[in-house]
C-alpha cells in the first residue's frame, strides 16, 4: 500500500515535470491561455464593480465579500484544473477516435494514466494565483481575521471544492463511454459551475437547490466562503458527505464505463 | 501461455434509418442489432511460440486481440494470458505484454520519442541495463535516433511505427501482441522489425501473436498459424501444415530439347489428366497439379521422362491461395451466420 502510494507520488512528480517541460515547448499556447483567462476574470471583476456602483449590497453581500467569493471560487477550480484537464479530451475525442485503449495497456491505474497526460495545466496555475490575490485583497479590505480553526479548515475546504469539480467533470466525461462523445454535457456542467462564483442568495430557489443538491457547486465556493466570512457553518457539515458521495458516484460511473469500453475500428 | 475458452464478444449496433426523417425517428425509438464479432472461440497458444493470427476483415481477430490485451471484456467465455484474465487484472497484465496497434498510437502525442521512452521506463520500472540494451538495439536496427526531438504527432507514419514498435519491446514483455505492425514501413525497416522480434523470441523466449495483411511478415516471423473466420477457429497448427493444405502444388521447369511451348503444354496435359501447364514467354513451363491426384514424385518422374530438364523448382504454395480456399469453404451456406438477435 505505502509502496503503491510512494510509486504514484513519484510518478506524479516525474510526469508533472514532463508537463512543465511541455509547457515550455508550447509557450504561445500558454500565453494565449493565460491571456484569455485574465480577460475573463477581469470582466467578471468589472461586472461586480459595476453592479456595486449602483447598489451598496447584493443579497446581503458587500462588494468586497462578493470579491472574496469570486476569488475563493477560483481556488478549487484552479486546483482541479491543474490535474484533471485531460478529462475534457475523454469527453471530446478519446472514445470517439478509439484512442482510449492506451490507458488500459499501461501498468498504472487507467484514471491516473489519463490525468497524468496533462498534469500541471498552466491555466490552473493562473486561476490559483489570481484567486489567491483576490481573496487576499478582499480579506484585507474586509479586515477579516480568521480563527485558528478557520485557518486550519481553509485548505481542506479548497481541496474538497476541487474534488467536487473533479467529480462532476469525471461523471460527465465518463458518459462518453456510452455516448461516444459527451462534450456538450461537460460544457453545460462547466457553464453551471460559473454560477458558483456569485452569492447563491441572489438566485431563484430552484437554481439554488440545483447548485446545492444536484450539481453541488455551492459547496465549492459559496458554503466555504460564508463560513470563512461570517463563521456561520450552515451547510458546511454536508460538505464532506457531498464530496465523498459525488466522488464515489463519479468513480463508479467511470469504472463501469471502462469495463464496457468498446474500442472502435480495427 | 495464452488460452481462450469459448470466447464470445457481441456488439450492440444502433440501427439507423436512412434519411432525415429516419434519423429523427432513431432519436426516439432505437433499435439494436447484435453482431457477434467473436463466436465461441477456443484455442491455446503455447509459451515461446510465434503465432500468426489470420483472418479476413471482420473475422474477429482485432476483437480477440483487444480481449487478450485487456482492452475489452468478453460477453461470455474467458481468456487467460500468463495465467491472468487480462480485463480483470489490467495493470498486472500490462507489465507482461507489449502492444502495437498499427492504426492507433499509444505514444504521448505532443512529446518527443526520447521523452516518451523516459516515461515508459518509469511506469514499467525498467532496470537500467535492460533499458540501455534495448535502446542500443533500437538505435542499431530502427535508427531511432533519427527521430530526434520531434513531437510524435509530427512524425510520418513510418517514423511513428518505428517508435511504436520500439515502445512495445522496451520492457522485455513476455508476450507481444502486434496488430498490423509494419504499415508504413519500407522493405529495410520491415526487415529490421522482423529481426527485432525474432531476436526477442530467440534470446528472451518472447511469445508473439501477430496479425498482418503482409503475408511476407507472417512468413518471416511466425512458425504457427491460427486461422479465424467468422469468429471461429478454422485452422490451428504450424504455418507449414497450413501451407500443406493447399489443394494445388506447382512445378516450374526449363528444358532444352526445343519442343514448342504449345506442343509441350499439350503433351503434359494429355499425359497427366487434370493438370494445367502454362508456358511463359521465355519458354519456362509452370505445371499446376492437384495434390489429391498426383504426388510431386509422379509429376517430376513424368517431366524427367518426357523432357530434357535444364532447371526446375517447386514454389511454396501461396498463403493467400490457401486462405482464400479456407475462407471460401467456411462461407458455404449452412456454416455462415450473421449474428441476428
Amino acid at each position: 500500500m505505502t509502496r503503491t502510494v510512494a510509486r504514484y507520488l513519484w510518478l506524479s512528480f516525474f510526469l508533472g515535470g514532463v508537463g512543465l517541460h511541455r509547457l515550455a515547448a508550447y509557450r504561445t499556447d500558454f500565453f494565449l491561455g493565460a491571456g484569455a483567462f485574465l480577460v475573463r476574470v477581469g470582466i467578471q471583476t468589472a461586472v461586480v464593480g459595476l453592479v456595486f456602483r449602483q447598489v451598496p449590497a447584493v443579497g446581503g453581500w458587500s462588494y468586497h465579500e462578493v470579491l472574496f467569493l469570486l476569488g475563493f471560487s477560483l481556488l478549487p477550480r484552479g486546483l482541479d484544473h491543474l490535474f484533471t484537464d485531460q478529462l475534457w479530451e475523454l469527453g471530446r475525442k478519446l472514445i470517439q477516435r478509439g484512442e482510449f485503449y492506451r490507458y488500459l495497456v499501461r501498468p498504472v491505474d487507467p484514471l491516473f494514466s489519463l490525468l497524468s497526460e496533462r498534469f500541471f495545466h498552466p491555466d490552473g496555475l493562473g486561476e490559483l494565483v489570481v484567486g489567491a490575490v483576490l481573496v487576499g485583497y478582499a480579506g484585507a479590505e474586509l479586515d477579516l481575521s480568521l480563527t485558528p480553526l478557520q485557518w486550519a479548515l481553509a485548505p481542506a475546504l479548497v481541496l474538497c471544492g476541487a474534488l467536487l469539480h473533479t467529480a462532476v467533470k469525471l461523471f460527465f466525461a465518463s458518459l462518453s463511454f456510452w455516448t461516444v462523445t459527451s462534450l456538450p454535457a461537460m460544457y453545460a456542467a462547466s457553464q453551471v459551475s460559473e454560477f458558483s462564483a456569485y452569492p447563491l442568495d441572489i438566485y431563484h430557489p430552484s437554481l439554488k437547490a440545483l447548485l446545492t443538491w444536484v450539481l453541488p457547486f455551492a459547496f465549492t465556493a459559496y458554503v466555504p466562503s460564508v463560513y470563512l466570512l461570517t463563521g456561520t457553518t450552515g451547510l458546511l457539515g454536508w460538505l464532506p458527505v457531498v464530496t465523498v458521495g459525488a466522488l464515489a458516484l463519479a468513480l463508479a460511473v467511470w469504472r463501469r464505463g471502462v469495463n464496457r469500453y468498446e474500442m472502435t475500428g480495427s | 501461455m495464452i488460452v481462450a475458452e469459448r470466447l464470445v464478444k457481441e456488439f450492440r449496433l444502433a440501427e439507423r434509418e436512412p434519411g432525415l426523417l429516419g434519423s429523427l425517428r432513431t432519436l426516439f425509438t432505437r433499435e439494436y442489432r447484435v453482431v457477434r464479432a467473436v463466436d465461441d472461440v477456443s484455442f491455446e497458444i503455447p509459451a515461446g511460440t510465434k503465432t500468426a493470427y489470420i483472418g479476413a476483415n471482420g473475422a474477429g481477430k482485432s476483437t480477440t486481440i483487444k480481449m487478450l490485451t485487456g482492452i475489452m471484456t468478453p460477453t461470455s467465455g474467458r481468456c487467460l494470458v500468463a495465467g491472468l484474465e487480462p480485463y480483470r487484472h489490467r495493470q498486472r497484465n500490462a507489465r507482461a505484454i507489449g502492444v502495437v496497434f498499427g492504426q492507433r498510437s499509444q505514444l504521448w502525442w505532443d512529446l518527443s520519442v526520447p521523452d516518451s521512452f523516459r516515461i515508459l521506463r518509469r511506469i514499467y520500472d525498467i532496470p537500467e541495463p535492460v533499458y540501455r540494451r534495448n535502446l542500443t538495439l533500437f538505435r542499431d536496427l530502427l535508427d531511432i535516433d533519427a527521430l530526434g526531438t520531434t513531437p510524435v504527432r509530427q512524425l510520418s507514419l513510418g517514423q511513428r511505427m518505428r517508435a511504436e514498435i520500439a515502445a512495445s519491446l522496451l520492457h522485455d514483455p513476455a508476450v507481444l501482441f502486434w496488430d498490423e505492425p509494419t504499415i508504413g514501413l519500407d522493405m529495410v525497416l520491415k526487415d529490421a522489425v522482423r529481426q527485432l522480434v525474432n531476436r526477442a523470441h530467440r534470446e528472451l523466449g518472447t511469445t508473439v501473436v501477430l496479425t498482418s495483411h503482409d503475408i511476407a511478415d507472417i512468413a518471416a516471423i511466425c512458425d504457427d498459424a491460427l486461422v479465424v473466420d467468422h469468429g471461429r477457429v478454422v485452422h490451428q497448427g504450424t504455418l507449414t501444415d497450413l501451407l500443406r493444405t493447399a489443394d494445388h502444388r506447382s512445378v516450374v521447369f526449363d528444358h532444352r530439347d526445343g519442343t514448342a511451348p504449345e506442343t509441350a503444354r499439350q503433351r503434359i496435359e494429355a499425359g497427366l489428366p487434370g493438370v494445367r501447364a502454362t508456358p511463359d514467354d521465355r519458354g519456362r513451363i509452370r505445371v499446376d497439379y492437384p495434390t489429391g491426384r498426383y504426388t510431386s514424385r509422379e509429376v517430376l518422374a513424368f517431366l524427367l521422362d518426357r523432357f530434357d530438364l535444364a532447371d526446375w523448382y517447386a514454389p511454396e504454395p501461396g498463403l493467400e491461395d490457401v486462405l482464400r480456399k479456407i475462407y471460401g469453404r467456411s462461407r458455404t451456406p449452412g456454416t455462415a451466420h450473421e449474428g441476428a438477435a
